[in-house]
C-alpha cells in the first residue's frame, strides 16, 4: 500500500510543474533564514552568521536537485532529456539521419518479410489442436516417384493394431471428383477420410458438424465437409450451406458443415468425405489389398508417449509386415517408414529455400549494420570537439554513452518504422511466393511476434553500434581541452575499425552475390532443359469425360469416351491453324502416379535389382506428331493398332536403354507385372514394341528422366485424356475455338489447364525464377549499400588527410599520383573483401546445393564473374573520393590552417 | 569534541518520525535542530539529505505538510504526524529495539564453554 502510494506520487511528481520547484525554494531560504537568525542571535557578525549558515546547508543547488530526484522518477526524466537531445542533434544533420534511417529500413525490412514467413511457415504451432502431437506416416522406396508411395488400409490396419503408443490412426486418401456447378463442371480436390479423422487431427467444424465414426463404412448417407477456403471462395461464406446438396461425380453429396481454417498435406483439398462417396473405397480390392496404397495416414501420440517411443513400435510393427508379405514389399525398392511430425512434413519444401532467404536478408542487415558503424564512427570522430566540451562541462562518459544510445535508438526504431512499411508490402508478394512451398502460406502475418522481432533487431542493433564507437577514457579530457586540440581521435585504432567493417561488408556482398549468380545460373539452366519436345506452337487442353468410379465399374462407357475424343480431335484438327491434333494422356511435360513394374520377355532381373517402374501413358496415331516427341525408332502407332488387333507399345528411351541396353527393342515383347496390377483392369499381356520415342521430362525439369510406356490409346480404358495442339503460329490464340467445341461435345466434362506448352514450362520454372530473383536482389541492394561504405570511408580518411595531401602537393607530387595513393588504399581494402568473401562463399554455397540445379556449388565461372563484378563496382566506388583528393588545391589547404 | 556522524540511511526517517511525534507539527529547520539537539551534535544533517527524506514520508502518506505561520512571525512549511506515520513510528520503533537487542547480544563478550 504504502509503495503503491509512493509509486503514484512519485509518477504524479513527474508533471510538478515550476510550482513545485517555487515552493522548493521557499521552504530552503526559510530554513536558511531561520539558521541565519539563530546565529546572530547566538552573537555572530551577520556576514559570518551566513557564511556559517550556508557551510552548514551542504548546498541549495544540490539539495534542490535531491528533492527533485525523490519527487518525480530521475531516469524517466534523463532519458527524456537524453531522447530530446538526440533529436535535436540527428536534425542537425538531416543527410547522415537520411542515409542511415534509409540504410537501416532497408536491412530490418528485408527481415521483417522473410521472418513473418518462416514464423508463419515453419514456426507458429498448428492451430490443430495439441498440433505438436501430430504425427504423418510416410512410407518410401528407392527410384523416382518412390518418395512418399502412401499406405494401403491393410498396411494401415497393422498399425492401428500394433502401435498403443498411436491410439487415433487415421486414413486420408487424396481424390478427385468432378462438382457439377452452374458454371459448368469443375475437378475438386477432396479428401476421403474415415470417422476419426477429425478427432485425430484435432479440427473442429465452424458450421455444422464434422463427419465421426458413424459415417463410416457402406450404407450410411454420403456427406461432406467443405475447407473453410473453398468455402469463402466458392459458396462466398454462405452460412445456410449445411444441409444443401451437391452433385459430386453425378451423385448427391450433402454438405453437412465446415471446417475451421487448416492447412492440409500434401496437397491443398476442398472438401472431406466420408468413404461411402467412393464405391472404389469400399470395395475388396481397396480394403483387402495390400499393395493397393493411395492412403495417408496421420496419428495422434497418446498422453505421456514419445514421438521416439512410436517409431520404435512403427519400426517394429512394419518390419513385421515386411517378414510377413515379402510378395508385397521387393526387397529391391526398399521399403522404409517415416514418423514425422506434422509440422515438420508441412515446412519441408518450404524450409531450405526459407533458411536460404533468411541467410541471405540477415547478410543485408550485417551489411547494414556495418555501414551505420561506419558512418556513426565517422560523424562520431567530427563530433569528438563537442563531445569533449559537453565532457568539460560536468557529463562523465556514462552520460556520454547514454546519449549516444538514444540517438542510436532513435536511428534504428525509425529504420524498424520504415523497415515495416516495406516489409508490409514484401509480405503480400512473400505469401503468393511461400504458396507454392507450403500449405501454410496463408498464416503468414505481420503479427505481434513479427513486429517484436523487428523491435528486439533494431534495439539490438541500437546497443551494437553504441558500444561499437569508443569514447574517449576518462581523464582524458582534461588534457585536451588544455592542449586545445579539436579531435581526440585514437585515429589508428578507430581507422583500422572502419576498414575491418569494410572488409566486411565486401565479403559479405561477395557470399550474396555468389549465391544470387548460382540460382541464377540453375534458373537458366532449368529454362535450357531440353523437355524432348517441341515446346513452341503446341497446346493443351485436359478433358477427362470419366470419372475414375465409371473407369472402373463401366466399361460401357469406355468406348463412347473414346468415340468423343476422336469427334473432338477431328474437329479441331479442321480448325485453320492447325497442323495437326492427337488425343493421349496424361498432357506431355505432366508427370502421373498411375506407374507399374514392367518386364521383357525371356529376361529375370538380376538378384537384388529391382524391375523398371514405369509411367503409363496413352497416345492415339496423331500424338506424337502433334506432341513434337520424336520417335527414334519404330514407328508410331495406326489405326490398325485397334482394341482387337495385336498388342502393342511405344516405349521412350529410358526405359529403352534399362530394358534392352545394347539391343534394339523393336519387336521384343514387354508386359506390365507386379501384384498391384490385379486391383487394375489393366492386364499383363505381352506387348510388342514397336517403336522408341524420345524421353521427354515429364517429372519435372529438374528431375531425372522416368521410364514410360505408351500404349494406344485405342488398346486402354480412356483414363483422363486430352488434346495435343500442334498450331502454325500463336498456339494460346487457338484456346478459345479448341475449347467451344470441347464444351459443345463435352458439356458436363471439366476443362482444364487449357495453356501452352511453353506456358506450363514457365510456370515450372517460376519459384526458381522468385528464388533467382528475390536473392539477387538482396545482393544488388548488399553491394550498393556496401559501394556506399567503402566511398564513404575513403571520403573520411581523404577529408581527415587534406593536410598531409595538401603538404605532399605542395611538395611535388602531382595530382594523378594522389588519385593513385587513395585508390590504393581503398584497393586493399577490397582486394582483401574479395579473397575473404569468395573463400566465405566457397562454404556458403554448398549450404544451397539442395537447391541447385545443372551448377555445381563452387561454380567456378559464377565465383570469377562475381568477384570481377564485386571488384568493378568497388573501384568505381574508390574512384569518387579518390578524384576528390586529386583536387585538393595546396594553397587553399595550407592557407585554412 | 566527539566525532561528526553521517546519518545513517533508513534512520533518519524514524527520528523525523519520532521528532514530530513529541513536539507536534514542525518545520523542517526545527527537525534539523532537534536531530541535532537529541545526538548532543554528533549528527550534522544537510538540506540534502533532510528534504528528499521529508518528501519521501509525505509520498508516502506518514506526514502532511502544509505553509503556516512560524512562532517568530516567518512563513514555514510544517510537517505534521498522519495516523498511518503514527503506526509507522511503532512499527519501526520496535523493530529498531529488536534488532539492537539482537545485535547488542551479539556483540557482547561471550564466555567460552567450559
Amino acid at each position: 500500500m504504502r509503495h503503491v502510494r509512493a509509486a503514484l506520487a512519485r509518477i504524479a511528481g513527474l508533471f510538478a510543474g515550476p510550482r513545485a520547484d517555487d515552493d522548493l525554494r521557499d521552504e530552503l531560504r526559510a530554513h536558511l533564514e531561520m539558521e541565519i537568525a539563530e546565529n546572530i542571535r547566538r552573537g555572530m557578525h551577520p556576514d559570518e552568521a551566513r557564511r556559517q549558515a550556508l557551510l552548514a546547508s551542504g548546498g541549495l543547488t544540490q539539495a534542490a536537485e535531491a528533492v527533485r530526484d525523490q519527487r518525480g522518477l530521475p531516469w524517466v526524466e534523463n532519458v527524456a532529456a537524453d531522447f530530446r537531445y538526440a533529436l535535436r542533434a540527428l536534425r542537425r544533420s538531416p543527410a547522415f539521419t537520411t542515409v542511415v534511417v534509409i540504410t537501416l529500413a532497408l536491412g530490418i525490412g528485408a527481415n521483417t518479410a522473410i521472418f513473418s514467413v518462416v514464423r508463419g511457415v515453419l514456426l507458429k504451432p498448428l492451430p490443430h489442436r495439441d498440433g505438436d502431437r501430430l504425427l504423418y506416416l510416410r512410407q518410401s522406396t528407392d527410384g523416382p516417384g518412390g518418395a512418399n508411395i502412401s499406405f494401403s488400409v491393410p498396411e494401415i490396419r497393422d498399425l492401428r493394431n500394433g502401435v498403443p503408443s498411436l491410439p487415433g490412426i487415421a486414413e486420408y486418401s487424396p481424390w478427385t471428383l468432378v462438382l457439377q456447378g452452374r458454371e459448368g463442371a469443375v475437378r475438386i480436390n477432396v479428401g476421403l477420410v474415415t470417422g476419426n479423422y477429425f478427432e485425430v487431427m484435432g479440427l473442429s467444424p465452424v458450421l455444422g458438424r464434422v463427419t465421426r465414426p458413424s459415417d463410416d463404412g457402406p450404407g450410411v448417407p454420403p456427406v461432406a465437409v467443405l475447407t473453410h477456403e473453398y468455402w469463402t471462395k466458392h459458396f462466398g461464406g454462405d452460412s445456410s450451406i449445411v444441409g444443401k446438396q451437391l452433385t459430386l461425380d453425378k451423385k448427391s453429396v450433402t454438405v453437412i458443415g465446415v471446417l475451421q481454417p487448416a492447412p492440409f498435406f500434401p496437397d491443398r483439398v476442398d472438401a472431406l468425405l466420408n468413404m461411402v462417396n467412393s464405391d472404389h473405397h469400399l470395395s475388396a480390392t481397396m480394403v483387402e489389398g495390400r499393395t493397393h496404397r493411395m492412403t495417408e495416414v496421420v496419428a495422434r501420440l497418446a498422453p505421456g508417449a514419445t514421438v521416439d517411443q512410436a517409431r520404435t513400435e512403427v519400426d517394429a510393427v512394419y518390419a513385421r509386415m515386411l517378414r510377413e508379405h515379402r510378395e508385397a514389399y521387393d526387397p529391391a525398392s526398399h521399403h522404409r517408414v517415416a514418423v514425422i511430425p506434422f509440422k515438420e512434413v508441412m515446412g519441408e519444401r518450404a524450409r531450405l529455400t526459407l533458411w536460404l532467404l533468411m541467410g541471405a536478408a540477415a547478410f543485408v542487415l550485417i551489411i547494414a549494420a556495418a555501414n551505420v558503424a561506419n558512418l556513426t564512427l565517422m560523424r562520431g570522430v567530427r563530433r569528438e570537439h563537442e563531445l569533449v566540451v559537453r565532457a568539460a562541462l560536468g557529463a562523465g562518459v556514462a552520460r556520454l554513452r547514454r546519449l549516444l544510445l538514444a540517438e542510436n535508438l532513435v536511428l534504428t526504431l525509425a529504420g524498424a518504422v520504415v523497415g515495416v512499411l516495406i516489409a508490409i508490402g514484401g509480405v503480400r508478394l512473400l505469401i503468393s511466393f511461400a504458396a507454392r512451398y507450403s500449405p501454410r502460406a496463408n498464416e503468414i502475418r505481420l503479427d505481434a511476434a513479427v513486429l517484436a522481432f523487428a523491435l528486439a533487431l533494431s534495439v539490438a542493433l541500437a546497443l551494437l553500434l553504441s558500444f561499437a564507437a569508443s569514447l574517449p577514457k576518462e581523464g582524458t579530457f582534461a588534457g585536451g581541452i588544455s592542449a586545445g586540440v579539436r579531435r581526440l581521435s585514437g585515429s589508428l585504432r578507430k581507422q583500422r575499425l572502419q576498414r575491418a567493417l569494410v572488409v566486411v561488408q565486401v565479403a559479405v556482398s561477395v557470399v550474396l552475390l555468389a549465391g544470387a549468380g548460382l540460382l541464377t545460373r540453375t534458373m537458366l539452366r532449368l529454362s535450357d532443359v531440353n523437355t524432348g519436345l517441341r515446346t513452341e506452337e503446341l497446346l493443351t487442353i485436359q478433358v477427362p469425360l470419366l470419372t475414375p468410379a465409371e473407369l472402373l465399374f463401366n466399361p460401357a462407357a469406355d468406348a463412347g469416351a473414346k468415340e468423343r475424343y476422336e469427334r473432338m480431335r477431328r474437329e479441331v484438327a479442321a480448325l485453320p491453324g492447325v497442323i495437326e491434333a492427337g488425343v493421349g494422356s496424361p498432357m506431355p511435360l505432366r508427370s502421373t502416379d498411375v506407374r507399374f513394374d514392367v518386364k521383357a520377355e525371356g529376361k529375370a532381373p538380376a538378384v537384388g535389382e529391382a524391375l523398371p517402374h514405369a509411367e503409363l501413358r496413352t497416345a492415339d496415331p496423331h500424338f506424337f506428331r502433334a506432341a513434337g516427341i520424336p520417335l527414334l525408332k519404330g514407328r508410331p502407332f495406326a489405326t490398325t493398332d485397334g482394341p482387337t488387333s495385336g498388342k502393342v507399345v511405344i516405349i521412350n528411351e529410358t526405359l529403352a536403354g534399362e530394358l534392352f541396353p545394347n539391343e534394339d527393342p523393336l519387336g521384343k515383347r514387354i508386359a506390365w507385372t507386379g501384384d498391384v496390377l490385379r486391383f487394375t483392369p489393366i492386364s499383363g499381356d505381352w506387348r510388342t514394341v514397336v517403336g522408341v520415342a524420345a524421353t521427354t521430362r515429364d517429372g519435372g525439369l529438374d528431375a531425372e528422366p522416368r521410364p514410360v510406356v505408351f500404349m494406344p490409346f485405342a488398346q486402354m480404358l480412356a483414363l483422363g485424356g486430352g488434346l495435343v495442339i500442334r498450331a502454325e503460329s500463336s498456339a494460346a490464340r487457338l484456346a478459345p475455338a479448341a475449347t467451344r467445341i470441347v464444351r459443345r461435345i463435352a458439356p458436363t466434362a471439366p476443362v482444364e489447364n487449357v495453356m501452352t506448352i511453353a506456358q506450363f514450362k514457365d510456370q515450372s520454372v517460376a519459384p526458381r525464377r522468385l528464388n533467382a530473383t528475390l536473392v539477387s536482389s538482396f545482393g544488388i541492394l548488399a553491394v550498393v549499400i556496401a559501394a556506399v561504405g567503402i566511398a564513404g570511408v575513403l571520403a573520411f580518411s581523404v577529408s581527415a588527410r587534406t593536410n598531409e595531401i595538401g603538404i605532399r602537393m605542395s611538395l611535388g607530387a602531382d595530382s594523378g599520383r594522389v588519385q593513385r595513393m587513395i585508390l590504393g588504399e581503398g584497393g586493399v581494402l577490397l582486394a582483401v573483401g574479395l579473397v575473404v568473401g569468395v573463400a566465405g562463399a566457397f562454404f556458403a554455397t554448398r549450404a544451397i546445393r539442395g537447391l541447385l540445379f545443372g551448377v555445381e556449388p563452387h561454380d567456378p565461372i559464377t565465383l570469377i564473374g562475381v568477384a570481377l563484378m564485386m571488384a568493378a563496382i568497388g573501384v568505381g566506388a574508390c574512384w569518387i573520393p579518390a578524384l576528390r583528393a586529386a583536387r585538393i588545391d595546396p594553397a587553399i589547404t595550407m592557407r585554412a590552417q | 569534541m566527539a566525532e561528526k556522524l553521517e546519518v545513517k540511511q533508513g534512520t533518519l526517517a524514524l527520528m523525523i518520525l519520532k521528532t514530530l511525534e513529541g513536539l507536534g507539527p514542525l518545520h523542517g529547520y526545527g527537525i534539523a535542530r532537534r536531530i541535532e539537539e537529541t545526538s548532543k551534535h554528533r549528527l550534522t544533517l544537510n538540506y540534502g539529505t533532510l528534504y528528499p527524506a521529508l518528501l519521501k514520508l509525505e509520498q508516502e502518506g506518514f506526514v502532511t505538510a502544509e505553509w503556516r505561520q512560524s512562532e517568530n512571525n516567518r512563513r514555514a512549511k510544517f510537517y505534521a504526524l498522519t495516523a498511518a506515520g503514527r503506526k509507522q513510528l511503532a512499527r519501526e520503533t520496535r523493530e529498531w529495539h529488536q534488532t539492537a537487542d539482537l545485535i547488542a547480544a551479539f556483540l557482547a563478550p561471550r564466555r567460552e564453554g567450559p
